[in-house]
């Protein structure tokens, strides 16, 4: 086990910088998903902590050795990756014994490990087969299976869920988070899937464009984000994110509806241009500004509102039921202490 | 799809027909091998099946009998012009060596090269493909005057010293199936996602280790592939082998010498092209159990 560091990391492809200066601090033990949308560099920073690519500056700490210059095999690192690359010729058992196999170790010592592995991936009936006779979540427990065998100090993982189906991507992420309780390794996770993100990690690392938008707890980042893109990017539906112009304690929006803002809010001075945040499950029906209904989704649990307030459209997430048609005007209130204000220039928090 | 009883059938018949328009000349060239040269010559009609079937011209190409004696037993007595060899074993061997020689050189190179070219970044990796497929842009007849003067002045023709003559047919089969062998090679190569080798790295292989124990295994039938393609063009090459060599005569020069100006000996021509066909179809059968595609099937997702 060992914690990572990142210091200054810089990534040039050519002529063109992907990663400008990452500052990140992994713990011991911990669980820590990059998140971003694609090409946002996340994966590039996961494999230069493997190894697979070089950086162009900045230090990179396994356990607090500098590992800038060692080779994959040397770093105490397993991988995960987004393909699964399972060993098509190997039956499941070599593949998850190449690694001890290299490394020469006794033939009693590759047996204990292979069958302690099978059994906590529920993979002891496979251990014959091929890959190609596994289904898409046997395949991904071998690939979990050749990590862990190892006992290596860091698992990384590159969108390991990323194909699998809904049911089957809500079953994998369950056992993932419970092979991490079990084992306690640190584990760097990548995805684009915010809610992978938001029930997995103790950390969450938000990339855009190869910086660090912001990092924290789940709760901390959605329940703060730090700027109208970690705002946007985190939820579902997305936070609305309404444009206007602070005046007498409300924001005042295109259409000149009022949003209201909690009583002696001193985020913003009168006048100042900003952007008027509220998600989707703050709003209840009530007296706050109206908007005109457009589509409803009963989900269910939830019925949600669409509709649009002057050019903007706001969606709203009800836990009540209500008779509403399309094209009525519905009024809505925001819950004061959820109201989230950005700087409409900068983009940052208020 | 459920194919109705009548498409099946028509395909089936297809099937058969096809077949047997690529199959016919095989088989008429086997049964002309055993048919006596009255049945081979006859003006009036074509002989299919009534006729007594003869050995002698296996006899005579495959096991070194003499063709006059034979002719002798088996009443047929006619004059024997020259006893010109019609030996073949030798014949059988010199292809063997020369087509089994080259091919294992051209995997070789062609294994290592391609995966460099798949695997490796360096300068002039794109065009370096374009390079060497050009040199199969030129008809082979171009070069061989230059090359046979060249194998001369470098005493490596088979009239000047036997191993190096070997050595010279080899190297230049070897150098013509390069180009094709690395283009199918490295595709099979491009087909094998990197990960896989990454995996294997971090899994602790060395760059060779992870060429060595878990891509060329992945590919290996393409490289199946590619060597029966190499080892048919060496075993049926004509051309550099009737200007290149003297004494070494693989098949297809020794049988261009059963076209003789006293007439062309059909029964012989078609024994031992009958017989050559053996060992290209024992070596496919060796190598067609790898010869599947979809070997990489299982490592990925779909």
């Amino acid at each position: 086990m060992a914690s990572v560091t990142l210091r200054n990391i810089r990534k040039n492809y050519g002529a063109v910088e992907v990663i400008h200066g990452v500052n990140l601090d992994i713990p011991d033990g911990s669980f820590v998903v990059l998140l971003g949308p694609s090409g946002c560099g996340k994966s590039t920073l996961l494999r230069s902590i493997a190894g697979l690519e070089t950086i162009t500056s900045g230090d990179i700490e396994i356990g607090g050795r500098r590992v800038n210059d060692e080779h994959p095999k040397d770093r105490d690192i397993a991988m995960v990756f987004q393909n699964y690359a399972l060993y098509a010729h190997m039956n499941v058992k070599d593949n998850m014994s190449f690694s001890l196999k290299l490394a020469k170790r006794p033939q009693s010592e590759i047996d204990e490990k292979t069958s302690w592995a099978a059994k906590i991936l529920n993979l002891e009936p496979y251990m014959a087969r091929f890959p190609r006779e596994l289904s898409g979540g046997q395949r991904q427990r071998v690939a979990m299976g050749r990590a862990i065998v190892r006992n290596p100090s860091v698992f990384l993982f590159d969108e390991p869920l990323s194909n699998l189906d809904a049911k089957l991507r809500v079953q994998m992420r369950t056992e993932i988070k419970e092979l991490h309780e079990r084992l306690k390794t640190t584990t760097v996770y990548v995805t684009h899937d915010q809610i992978e993100a938001m029930t997995m990690a103790d950390k969450i690392v938000i990339l855009r464009d190869g910086i660090i938008e912001q990092e924290g707890t789940p709760l901390d980042v959605y329940d703060h984000p730090a700027n109208l893109f970690v705002a946007s990017f985190i939820g579902s539906p997305a936070m609305n994110l309404i444009k206007g112009t602070v005046s007498k304690g409300a924001v005042v929006a295109a259409n000149g509806a009022r949003l209201p803002l909690p009583p002696k809010d001193s985020r913003a001075r009168d006048g100042q241009h900003v952007v008027y945040g509220i998600r989707p499950e703050d709003l209840e029906l009530g007296k706050g500004f109206d908007i005109k209904l457009s589509v409803t989704e009963p989900t269910g649990p939830e019925l949600h509102l669409y509709g649009d307030l002057g050019e903007e459209e706001v969606c709203a997430v009800l836990r009540s039921r209500a008779e509403l048609k399309r094209g009525e005007m519905v009024g809505l209130a925001p819950r004061l202490d959820r109201v989230h204000l950005f700087d409409a220039d900068t983009g940052k928090v208020l | 799809m459920e194919l109705s009883r009548r498409w099946q059938l028509l395909r089936d018949v297809a099937a058969v027909l096809v077949t047997g328009i690529f199959m016919f000349p095989i088989f008429w060239w086997a049964l002309t091998s055993i048919k006596p040269i009255s049945a081979v010559f006859d003006k009036d009609r074509v002989v299919w099946f009534d006729f007594v079937p003869t050995l002698i011209n296996y006899g005579v190409t495959l096991f070194g009998m003499s063709r006059s004696q034979l002719a002798i037993d088996d009443g047929l007595g006619m004059g024997v012009a020259g006893s010109s060899s019609y030996d073949s074993r030798q014949s059988i061997l010199d292809s063997i060596i020369i087509s089994v020689g080259s091919t294992a050189i051209t995997m070789v190179v062609a294994v290592l090269a391609a995966y460099a070219l798949s695997r490796m970044r360096f300068n002039g990796r794109d065009s370096f493909l374009n390079w060497v497929l050009g040199q199969r842009f030129m008809p082979p007849i171009a070069i061989l005057v230059p090359m046979v003067t060249i194998y001369a002045g470098l005493g490596m023709r088979d009239n000047q010293n036997l191993v190096l003559g070997y050595v010279g047919i080899i190297l230049i089969y070897a150098l013509m199936n390069l180009p094709i062998a690395l283009l199918l090679l490295k595709s099979f190569f491009d087909d094998v996602p990197q990960d896989v080798d990454q995996a294997a790295m971090i899994d602790g292989a060395t760059r060779w280790q992870s060429f060595s124990k878990v891509v060329l295994p992945m590919v290996k039938g393409g490289v199946a592939a590619a060597a029966v393609l190499c080892f048919i063009f060496a075993w049926t090459e004509f051309l550099l082998s009737l200007f290149l060599t003297t004494q070494i005569r693989a098949i297809p020069v020794k049988i261009q010498t059963f076209v003789t100006s006293t007439g062309n000996e059909w029964g012989f021509i078609t024994a031992l092209g009958t017989a050559a066909i053996i060992p290209s179809f024992i070596f496919i059968l060796l190598v067609q159990r790898h010869l599947v595609r979809g070997l990489t099937l299982g490592s990925l997702k779909e």
